[in-house]
């Protein structure tokens, strides 16, 4: 037998389904909330600019957007949460918020088990993960590590302990893709919801930044020298499209990795841009606001400025993210969405805007949104 | 609405401690062949366990083709390795995928665990400032799946699934899923993990690590060995591979997904059972039609306990088959339940009931009618298997195979 060729890839792609938001949770440098987001976003007040971790004099010289502090116990309740990191408890928050935003009676009444969660975390909390690798070298017994603290090694953590923490029997999956976690997120719950798995999800992404993740982004050299490292999570309960007037759309989302065969990553990007809007039923024109994800790298802010320029011709608004928020990796396609949606007043309903992201490991995407 | 697409396993590539490529690994399988031995990735210095399953005689060289296993971590090594032998023995021109709408999903536990580990090192050694920036390039663990797209020339999603010891069906549902629903014309499916100083110290401090061997369902079990590897399965749309006369392995008919909710590390056997039947559901099949079941089977009480219980609860008058390949291969992790699928293709497609190796006396605690097929494979003719996959944080995952028709 000879080796095959593989089918072609069609010209034309169906539409998508689009996606209902129903409700937001956001917890970022701004505060709690889209209200604060929205005015850090319009300047009229600054975002949390401090390092709040226990090693925060251990920072490089490098400006940080991160979460105020806050009180755990308050917020979160003291059974269970001691030992939940940092990532962890700022998703829970914002999930947390999410479902407190959720029209009429929230989840009461929903079947819970057609009801999940979806989180886009690259690596789960490196807190953690070094907190537990640091147990096994500095013990006379190596194997002495925090047992409370091991099984949040895990990088389904956060997704876990959202699904406990409101009994969501559901789908449970967490997505690991760099820059592009969160569009990576965003076409799990979509294949989710269409193929008929669930209801409901509830889904977003988290990150969180410490001396060790600060001195790990520094140390790359990927970042522009003066691009704030940012943490926070955003998440959004998601369902197909049809019901009562949602906070807004989440239409075609193509991704794709291009730093090896293919047309280049400036090129990937291009195309995933071209068919998200084609498979939104939609054209260059019709996007209002952009906004970009790469402004804390410089070559990719580049890039990602170029191919925008050349799949819209003239450039509509645009919502940088990154001065409010900080880059915020994994979190920062959905910190990208909150923006949007917060800083989208009334008057401007139904306006298309269109987010990028661009990985510095070869993966671009695109998600268009109606507001 | 067009009719939903079937989808066919056309190839298969595992990186594995009992052997290197699918043909080696099913042999091994087969004979009740184990994989374990003294751990050489790390200092066991101090630790009272220090067996685990680590794959041996693998020259990454010797698979790969575009990935350079430098810049890389262990597990996306092994990711990438497990592509390129599934795409070998799925025997496609390598040369027509980039065009292909096709794409990666991988599962891990703990990603690129020894890469964090190293960095750990030297933080604790010379500081934060003295930390490698290049090795922290190695660290995300989207980079398992995205290895793979960079070894096959892959321009479609590559996304890691990272949730937990279930992840690889995870990844394998969600491959489906795309390709069921024309989202994708084919789609590498797997997982890859790696043995790890981090992972060996939590099991042996929650008092799950075995003292000698992995005996799953026996009464004097005591744990898992902590194992690693790397597992592709390549899925595409059934008719295209019958068009292009390809051997099919086996059909994916559908898969179960879930959580507890309840507790991150204990399982839950409720849960279990009603994962058991989304998959069931899925598949389109009843509990009378299964003939085998690849058990989670991690060979700590607990586990199979809980197993067991949701198996009578969906199998009340008749318990199918269960056995456990980590008693030969230990817990990969992210990558076991890709294990578990790759070896029910091979059981559908050459007729056989993989072993429980090691097994001396079967629990009695378990119950009537526990079959695990002790020591070697049997010979049978299976037409539709289970694969189970359960994970810290409750995330349960079943996936379903069918004999190709």
């Amino acid at each position: 037998m000879t080796a095959a060729a593989a089918v072609a890839v069609p010209q034309v792609l169906p539409e998508v389904a689009p996606l209902a938001v129903t409700a937001t949770g956001v917890v970022s440098a701004a505060g709690f909330g889209a209200g604060p987001l929205a005015e850090v976003l319009a300047g009229t007040i600054e975002p949390h600019g401090e390092p709040t971790d226990p090693d925060g004099a251990d920072h490089p010289v490098r400006p940080v957007r991160t979460v105020a502090p806050f009180d755990r116990a308050a917020l979160l309740g003291r059974k269970g949460t001691r030992n939940l990191d940092r990532l962890t408890q700022l998703g829970l928050l914002a999930a947390n918020q999410a479902i407190a935003a959720l029209p009429g009676a929230g989840l009461a009444g929903v079947r819970l088990d057609r009801t999940g969660v979806v989180v886009g975390t690259t690596t789960g909390s490196i807190t953690t993960a070094t907190d537990v690798g640091r147990d096994t070298l500095v013990h006379e017994k190596p194997y002495m590590v925090n047992p409370a603290t091991f099984p949040n090694t895990v990088m389904n953590t956060c997704s876990g302990q959202i699904a406990i923490r409101h009994g969501l029997l559901g789908v449970n999956a967490a997505v690991s893709g760099g820059a592009l976690s969160w569009l990576l997120a965003v076409r799990y719950a979509r294949t989710a919801l269409t193929s008929g798995r669930a209801d409901r999800l509830l889904v977003g992404a988290v990150e969180e930044v410490t001396a060790r993740t600060a001195w790990a982004w520094h140390l790359t050299g990927l970042l522009a020298p003066e691009a704030p490292l940012g943490e926070g999570a955003a998440f959004f309960v998601v369902e197909p499209a049809g019901g009562a007037s949602p906070a807004a759309e989440l239409l075609g989302c193509e991704v794709g990795y291009f730093g090896g065969a293919g047309p280049g990553l400036s090129g990937g990007l291009r195309r995933c841009i071209a068919v998200a809007l084609q498979r939104s039923g939609l054209t260059a024109a019709d996007v209002d606001v952009v906004v970009p994800g790469a402004g804390g790298h410089t070559r990719l802010a580049r890039l990602e400025r170029r191919a925008l320029g050349a799949e819209l011709g003239a450039l509509p608004a645009s919502l940088d993210v990154v001065p409010a928020v900080g880059e915020a990796y994994s979190a920062g396609g959905a910190l990208q969405l909150a923006a949007l949606l917060a800083t989208t007043g009334a008057e401007e309903r139904g306006r298309i805007g269109l987010l990028t992201s661009v990985g510095e490991d070869g993966g671009a995407g695109a998600l268009v949104v109606r507001c | 609405m067009p009719e939903p697409r079937r989808v066919a396993v056309t190839g298969l590539g595992t990186v594995s401690c009992v052997g290197i490529g699918i043909d080696a690994f099913t042999a091994a399988v087969k004979e009740g062949r184990v994989g374990a031995s003294e751990i050489t990735s790390f200092d066991t210095t101090g630790f009272p366990a220090t067996m685990a399953c680590e794959v041996r005689d693998f020259e990454p060289g010797d698979v790969l083709e575009r990935v350079t296993p430098d810049r890389w971590g262990p597990s996306a090594v092994f990711a990438a390795a497990a592509g390129r032998l599934a795409v070998q023995d799925a025997d496609l021109d390598p040369a027509s995928l980039t065009g292909m709408r096709a794409g990666t999903v991988m599962g891990t536990t703990g990603g690129e665990a020894p890469v964090i580990q190293q960095l750990t090192g030297q933080w604790l050694a010379a500081g934060l400032k003295s930390i490698d920036g290049h090795l922290v390039e190695q660290v995300p663990a989207n980079r398992i799946a995205t290895a793979v797209n960079h070894e096959l020339g892959l321009t479609g999603p590559a996304q890691t699934v990272p949730s937990a010891c279930s992840a690889s069906n995870f990844a394998l549902g969600y491959a489906y899923d795309l390709i069921v629903s024309g989202e994708a014309d084919m789609m590498v499916a797997g997982g890859a993990d790696a043995v790890n100083r981090s992972t060996h110290a939590g099991f042996l401090q929650l008092g799950a690590l075995a003292s000698d061997v992995c005996r799953p369902f026996d009464v004097d079990r005591s744990g898992i060995l902590t194992g690693e590897g790397g597992v592709a399965l390549l899925l595409e749309p059934y008719d295209v591979a019958q068009a292009r006369g390809a051997r099919i392995y086996a059909e994916l008919l559908g898969y179960g997904a879930n959580c507890d909710a309840k507790h991150m590390v204990n399982p839950d056997a409720d849960s279990i059972a009603a994962c058991i039947r989304l998959a069931h559901e899925s598949a389109g099949v009843s509990p009378d039609q299964v003939d085998y079941v690849c058990a989670h089977g991690t060979g700590t009480p607990t586990n199979d306990a809980t197993e067991v219980a949701a198996m009578r609860a969906v199998f009340p008058d008749r318990l199918p088959p269960i056995s456990s390949i980590k008693s030969m291969i230990g817990h990969t992790m992210g990558a076991a339940s890709g294990f578990g699928a790759a070896i029910c293709c091979k059981a559908l497609e050459e007729g056989f009931l993989p072993p429980t190796a090691n097994l001396r006396t079967l629990d009695p605690a378990l119950g009537p009618g526990v079959d695990p097929v002790p020591g070697v494979a049997r010979p049978a003719t299976p037409s539709v298997v289970q694969n189970h996959g359960f994970a810290f944080g409750g995330n349960n995952a079943i996936t379903m195979f069918g004999r190709a028709a």
